[in-house]
């Protein structure tokens, strides 16, 4: 970062905290990669209890990395703030009242005593993956110990190590932490700018700080996908045993979090309409972000109404693939982010 | 198998041939949108893109709501006279089609079957038993009411996408009714409990 923001922020000390939590969450992750492989290939389960006592120590380092992060979030709030000149008001002021009268979403004016500061949630960059993986490793948890299936727990534990492994080596949000979001600010707070500078960055900056940083509907729409996502890896994990073997419990488990899935999916889908409508003006249905959602939710829908004929013994193997289908369509619409153009795009 | 549970099941099969459908359509559309890119396009022509998968879906949509006009008197009817009046629902939405065009027909579906289904909620709601839920259990049947009706009005509410105002309140009531019929129909044991702080009247409401 080439601006003063290190001065400012304490990401040094964010980074290096974290980086120490996330090496412990690896170390135990991988203890609890070797019993899930044991187990695996184990007729008889073992380490059980021990596996259990990793879990919780996974799910306790989760949180404090995530109370970590809300913390760091707290120092931006409180220490970056986009404050202009005095003399500068009135002229951004005049900017922003042109452009309230050509639309109908109209943002705040510049309030010269409480300037506009950064409320950013804490799942957007890589932090979104922390908070996904977290929400997983909660709903793993009771799952273990409600259902005593050694190899099913070892698929469950699998899973929650390859997703601490790929936090740590692709996704790190503790190393280099919001580097979009500073690449974008940066520029604002290098000194020795001329007053119109200034004024166009800020021009620049507002408009994403109220309608995507501190929009309201950040709170909601993000996470309670990411909640859906978890929901839809247990279900998948169960729809494969499923396939194995009609079991009644690890069916009735993967429909718990069928139901929580299916209700955080369809209001996190229904409180990102209105968000873009504002965010975005009309133009943005059939975004490929869009028509991958819609195709998830459909499949999601297949999945829970092809469920009450679970009985059947057709259906039962239908419904399980249909739980496998479902988990696919969440990683493709996961990664049109990242393929496809639109307004979601990471591109 | 009973008849009545096999309508049920075929229902569901033709719902979910139906959705499976919208999903591939959705899926053409995101190769589209990426190979033609349409994000560099004037918005003249986003605007054409997204009229053009609205009629490749339309067909679709429209069989989605005639199942959903099916399916929301198959609660109100015996099976007979459910087959009667779907066939005079199609008869009037045939004639509305061809006297003043397929969106007033659409409408007039939609509209029938809002009032209907307002008279399951409320039948649902007052506990009648002569309502045919493939569930029983209160709660279920009350949650799975509000969210066939949030799902009729969610469909009713892009008629009205003009309409800023009215369009967001529709959607908000949407929003409302889904939400809270999904968390009476899936929780229904939970909220029995929390509410009455005693367990639910039928123990085959959740399955």
């Amino acid at each position: 970062m080439e601006t003063g923001l290190p001065d400012l922020l304490p990401i040094q000390v964010f980074s290096q905290g974290g980086g120490v939590l996330l090496t412990a969450l690896l170390v135990l992750s991988g203890f609890i990669a070797v019993s899930a492989s044991v187990n695996l290939c184990s007729r008889k389960p073992v380490w059980q209890g021990a596996s259990g006592v990793l879990l919780a120590t996974i799910n306790l380092l989760f949180i404090v990395g995530f109370l970590w992060i809300c913390w760091f979030h707290w120092q931006i709030f409180t220490k970056l703030s986009l404050a202009l000149p005095e003399n500068l008001s009135g002229w951004v002021n005049r900017q922003l009242e042109i452009m309230n009268s050509n639309s109908d979403y109209g943002m705040p004016l510049y309030n010269p005593d409480a300037p506009p500061r950064y409320r950013i949630p804490f799942w957007i960059e890589n932090e979104k993956y922390y908070f996904w993986f977290m929400c997983y490793a909660a709903m793993v948890l009771p799952v273990h110990f409600r259902l005593q299936a050694h190899r099913f727990r070892a698929v469950l534990h699998l899973f929650l190590a390859v997703q601490v492994a790929t936090l740590f080596f692709l996704a790190d949000p503790f190393i280099r932490p919001l580097p979009q979001f500073f690449s974008e600010i940066s520029p604002f707070y290098r000194a020795g700018q001329s007053l119109m500078e200034q004024a166009g960055y800020f021009m620049r900056l507002y408009p994403k700080m109220i309608f995507y940083y501190n929009a309201h509907y950040m709170w909601f729409h993000p996470p309670l996908l990411f909640i859906s996502y978890g929901s839809i890896t247990i279900i998948f994990i169960t729809s494969i045993f499923m396939l194995i073997k009609r079991d009644q419990a690890t069916e009735k488990i993967g429909y718990g979090f069928a139901k929580l899935g299916f209700l955080m999916l369809t209001l996190g889908m229904l409180l990102g309409y209105p968000w873009a409508l504002k965010a975005w003006g009309p133009n943005w249905w059939w975004d490929p972000k869009i028509c991958s959602s819609l195709m998830m939710w459909a499949v999601f829908s297949t999945y829970l109404h092809t469920r009450l004929y679970a009985n059947k013994q057709s259906m039962w193997y239908f419904t399980s693939f249909l739980g496998i289908i479902c988990f696919l369509a969440m990683i493709f619409t996961f990664l049109t982010s990242f393929y496809f153009p639109g307004e979601h795009t990471f591109q | 198998m009973k008849l009545k549970s096999s309508y049920d099941f075929y229902l569901i099969l033709a719902t979910a041939l139906v959705l499976f459908a919208i999903s591939l359509i959705s899926i053409y559309g995101m190769f589209y949108f990426k190979f033609a890119q349409i994000q560099q396009m004037e918005p003249t022509l986003k605007i054409a893109y997204m009229d053009r998968m609205n009629q490749i879906v339309a067909p679709f949509i429209i069989c989605l709501i005639l199942l959903l006009g099916i399916c929301v008197p198959k609660r109100l009817l015996p099976t007979v006279w459910l087959n009667r009046i779907s066939a005079v629902i199609l008869s009037c939405v045939v004639a509305t089609g061809l006297v003043y065009g397929v969106k007033a027909s659409l409408f007039f579906i939609l509209a029938a079957s809002l009032v209907l289904q307002t008279i399951v909620l409320l039948l649902a709601l007052a506990g009648s038993r002569n309502l045919h839920f493939h569930k029983k259990g209160y709660w279920v049947r009350l949650g799975s009411s509000l969210i066939h009706l949030g799902l009729i009005i969610f469909i009713l509410d892009l008629f009205f996408y003009a309409n800023k105002t009215l369009h967001l309140i529709l959607f908000w009531v949407t929003t409302g009714a889904s939400i809270l019929g999904m968390l009476f129909c899936f929780y229904a044991e939970s909220v029995v409990i929390r509410v009455f702080g005693r367990q639910p009247v039928s123990k085959d409401n959740i399955t």
